[in-house]
């Protein structure tokens, strides 16, 4: 693309540019390539003059394009898009193009629950979301943005909000991000209220058929063992479970080291199952995690 | 290349090639970043100049070279930055916002130049309390970023790391910062941006700080936690941010931190993990990056010596958790 230029631009001959003042700050000079630099110049000039126009917006786009970190500019856009009473649709559609070019900013998010808030309806932002998941299902940004949206506009009992959920951990039962969405859908919103018993019984029904399909997983054994926690049931609760992924008389076929975490905790909790605790905890540091061996010796220690 | 810049810890000659740390190639590395202004990569990244000059400060400190920046020009950048109201921008003529006065502040009690800020600019150390303490929010005792109000336990931390530095923690309520922490706390034992956010090795770090800050490290379930962050490092020795995500080098420093905080630091395999931060040196131009054969920057340089630091790697000087 041809670089966008200002100065023999006629919709722009009224404004004195400022240049950037970097005299006698050896840490601070900074060289701008000539494009960067002079969009920045007109910027300080309609700033310092505060100007809220569409010429404006369309220099903030300009700048946002080439460096969209610059929170500075965010921050006058909003100001220039409230003082034109300009239509906010039309900036969310702007903005679900540009977001797909920035991945990884924080700026953008802001701007947009700013936006999503004033305007007062989610429509439109799931597949908005979809199309951000797409290029990376684990996007922390996204995901904030979507609890925003569950606690903006009351969405935690809404069945397609859960329904939706079911379907990105389907995609990737390791989506760590997916998981703790359905948790913050579930409870998040209910403080320290009990859950109801048959919501309970879902959650745990899910999470088992979860590990199920992939033994070997940290994030839908920790969803099962906080539902456990969060409902005050005992951890001995799981013990039939997590025999069918490990058992100590078997130590060769242990298909999965949370399962034999969790044995070793429910052991724990029986002064009479000590040495069964300890033969958990052992195979845990020797043979199935021993990268973490001083945790679980640390955790033998205790027993002692 | 020898390493005789630490305090009087010997035996590095006896490392295998493979663990050793280039230092005079990072403190090379960090002393010419500010000198690439012709680069399109430099003023791309001014909205963290400060924060990377604190970067490349604490690097430099750590690595025993504290004098390699010129002290009166870094100052001078400072000052520059400095608004009227007493909050600090990223760089000169970039809006003040808590993360850039934070580092602002963290470069001045690294040099140790409280009294040279007071020389330039009477009275600048309460108006920039003042300017952090302005931004917590009365009703949850969290802190915005700024004058928009994002809020995320990053700024919390942030806000309680630098009063504190300043020792004017008390003009905001810790109690009610502290409460909005616990807000944060998750099923899975760790801590997110904000209440029901998923946890993450980052945000666990702000947490666990200012709570390590308030005097409140009794809130925390230090042994379920402890178990989280050390299930953070992989076969490979790194260590990652989230459950099922790759490693990357930045993580040393916040999963470590944290860790040190919780006196638990031994329940990750050190030797491993020292071993993939070297992997991720350039050794002939300095710098380390995010994982092995990546480009290098300033932030991974600074958290993997940080990390190498906290795992008392030879030579290095000793960094503080907080």
């Amino acid at each position: 693309m041809a670089p966008t230029f200002y100065h023999d631009d006629p919709k722009w001959s009224n404004i004195k540019p400022i240049p950037q003042n970097d005299t006698a700050r050896p840490l601070a000079a900074i060289a701008y390539t000539d494009e960067y630099s002079e969009a920045m110049s007109y910027l300080r000039a309609v700033m310092a003059k505060n100007e809220y126009s569409h010429r404006v917006l369309g220099l903030t786009d300009h700048i946002i394009s080439m460096n969209p970190a610059h929170y500075t500019i965010w921050l006058y856009r909003f100001k220039v898009l409230s003082e034109l009473h300009a239509d906010l649709r039309e900036e969310i559609a702007w903005l679900n193009v540009t977001a797909l070019k920035h991945l990884k900013n924080y700026q953008i998010w802001h701007h947009r629950q700013t936006v999503i808030d004033k305007l007062g309806s989610p429509e439109g932002e799931a597949d908005f979301i979809a199309t951000m998941l797409q290029q990376d299902t684990k996007n922390y940004h996204v995901w904030s943005y979507r609890q925003f949206l569950v606690q903006r506009f009351g969405l935690f009992d809404d069945e397609g909000e859960l329904k939706w959920t079911e379907g990105m951990i389907e995609e990737d039962v390791r989506n760590n991000s997916a998981w703790n969405h359905r948790y913050f859908l579930v409870f998040g919103g209910k403080g320290e209220q009990t859950a109801d018993k048959a919501i309970v019984e879902r959650e745990l029904n899910y999470a088992k058929a979860a590990i199920k399909k992939a033994p070997q997983n940290q994030s839908s054994w920790n969803y099962l063992r906080g539902v456990v926690r969060r409902n005050k049931l005992p951890t001995s609760t799981l013990k039939d479970f997590a025999l069918e992924f490990a058992d100590i008389e078997k130590p060769d076929d242990v298909t999965s080291s949370y399962a034999l975490d969790t044995l070793a905790d429910i052991y724990t909790e029986y002064q009479s199952k000590r040495e069964e605790a300890k033969k958990a905890l052992d195979l845990l540091a020797t043979r199935y995690d021993p990268v973490r061996a001083h945790y679980w010796n640390y955790r033998k220690r205790l027993l002692e | 290349m020898a390493l005789v810049s630490g305090p009087g810890r010997g035996g590095v000659a006896e490392l295998p090639a493979e663990m050793r740390l280039f230092v005079d190639k990072h403190v090379h590395y960090i002393q010419s970043l500010d000198s690439r202004k012709d680069e399109l990569e430099y003023w791309l990244t001014e909205h963290l100049r400060l924060n990377g000059l604190y970067w490349g400060l604490t690097a430099l400190h750590l690595l025993g070279h504290p004098d390699a920046l010129p002290r009166q020009g870094i100052l001078d950048f400072v000052c520059s930055c400095l608004h009227e109201n007493g909050g600090i921008g990223a760089a000169p003529g970039h809006d003040a916002h808590m993360l850039y006065t934070v580092s602002g502040v963290q470069i001045l009690a690294t040099l140790d130049a409280f009294a040279d800020l007071e020389a330039r600019v009477p009275g600048g150390r309460q108006k920039i309390a003042k300017y952090i303490a302005d931004l917590q929010d009365p009703e949850t005792g969290t802190f915005a970023g700024d004058e928009w109000g994002e809020q995320d336990t990053r700024f919390l931390y942030g806000a309680l790391n630098a009063l504190s530095l300043m020792g004017q923690l008390h003009l905001v309520n810790v109690d009610r910062a502290v409460a909005h922490i616990q807000s944060c706390a998750n099923f899975d034992g760790g801590y997110g941006t904000s209440p029901g956010a998923e946890s993450h090795s980052g945000q666990i770090f702000t947490c666990v700080a200012a709570l390590t800050i308030a005097g409140r490290l009794d809130l925390v379930d230090q042994d379920k936690l402890g178990a989280w962050l050390s299930e953070r490092q992989l076969k490979n020795g790194g260590l990652n941010g989230r459950p099922e995500k790759k490693e990357d080098v930045c993580y040393s420093w916040w999963v470590l931190s944290s860790l040190a905080m919780l006196n638990k630091l031994h329940w990750i395999d050190g030797e491993k993990l020292a071993a993939f931060i070297l992997q991720c040196q350039d050794t002939e131009l300095g710098g380390i990056a995010d994982r092995p054969g990546d480009m290098v920057d300033v932030f991974h340089t600074v958290f993997g010596i940080a990390g190498l630091s906290l795992l008392k790697y030879p030579g290095l000087v000793e960094v503080d958790p907080i």
